[in-house]
């Protein structure tokens, strides 16, 4: 069993001394602050006081009645670790976003809110 | 002379085992998730029952909005990027000239998609979805 130390312990320096990690962090971002969203109201609000409290939509969408204003925004996350011969790359994306549906009068129908972005994750692949 | 393996033989072997199996073997493993995991709601959703606000009480901000012939559509993804590439090479270009090399790499992108198509009045009129994260990566990467 002696006979095995010496180039286990070997093997294991060359693992350390030859191996790195790295993090990364990307944020694509976009100011709109989504805690005042209860105050608008479907049927009354306008595009106007949601611009207004959200600021310049990400993207709008011409549908069959109307429009859709899209606010976007995400977190991304990285990370790699190196091994010797043996490595690791994981990138993990998430957003948050906010769609909300207009009629032709440029009235709030309805709203859809995720809030994802805190869910990104630095990790492993497996 | 004393040999160098006598006087510091674990740096010695550090360097010569390091040097080689960094020159000839190399294995990477990576992974990209883009977006939140999609919901099975076929048991929740009804066509012609539910309703857009329903549906965004229930699944959140889509991912994508657009009109398609009159119907108004909500995407939600979610992507999975896999990469695996394997490198076995030997150095030989400084005492021997040519080198002996041999790589494979592959990378397969699989799509959790749900569509939601929407009447103008905001009924539920078609749901479609497709779960890829199901199909393993080195069967659906080596099947044609």
């Amino acid at each position: 069993m002696n006979r095995f130390r010496e180039p286990l312990f070997v093997l294991l320096l060359v693992f350390f001394l030859q191996s790195c990690a790295g993090w990364a962090k990307n944020k694509d971002y976009h100011p709109f602050d989504a805690s005042g969203l209860d105050k608008l109201i479907p049927g009354k609000s306008t595009a106007t006081q949601v611009t207004e409290m959200l600021g310049a939509p990400s993207e709008i969408v011409k549908l069959s009645n109307g429009n859709a204003y899209i606010y976007r925004r995400s977190l991304s996350k990285g990370t790699g670790l190196w091994l010797l011969i043996v490595s690791f790359g994981n990138y993990d994306k998430h957003y948050d976003q906010i769609v909300i549906f207009f009629d032709k009068k440029n009235t709030m129908t309805h709203y859809g809110v995720t809030l994802d972005a805190h869910k990104a994750a630095y990790g492993l692949p497996f | 002379m004393v040999s160098p393996f006598k006087v510091f033989p674990f740096l010695v072997y550090s360097f010569l085992v390091g040097s080689l199996i960094t020159g000839c073997v190399s294995y990477r493993v990576i992974k990209v998730v883009e977006g939140r995991s999609v919901s099975n709601i076929f048991e929740e959703f009804r066509v012609g029952a539910t309703t857009l606000k329903e549906a965004l009480e229930t699944l959140g901000a889509p991912d994508q909005v657009a009109e398609l012939e009159g119907k108004d559509v909500l995407i939600y993804r979610r992507s999975l990027l896999s990469n695996s590439g394997l490198s076995f090479g030997i150095p030989l270009t400084d005492i021997w000239g040519p080198g002996f090399d041999f790589s494979a790499y592959g990378e397969l992108v699989r799509y959790d998609l749900l569509l939601l198509s929407f009447t103008p009045e905001g009924i539920l009129s078609e749901i479609a979805s497709a779960k890829g994260s199901r199909y393993p990566y080195f069967k659906t990467i080596l099947s044609d």
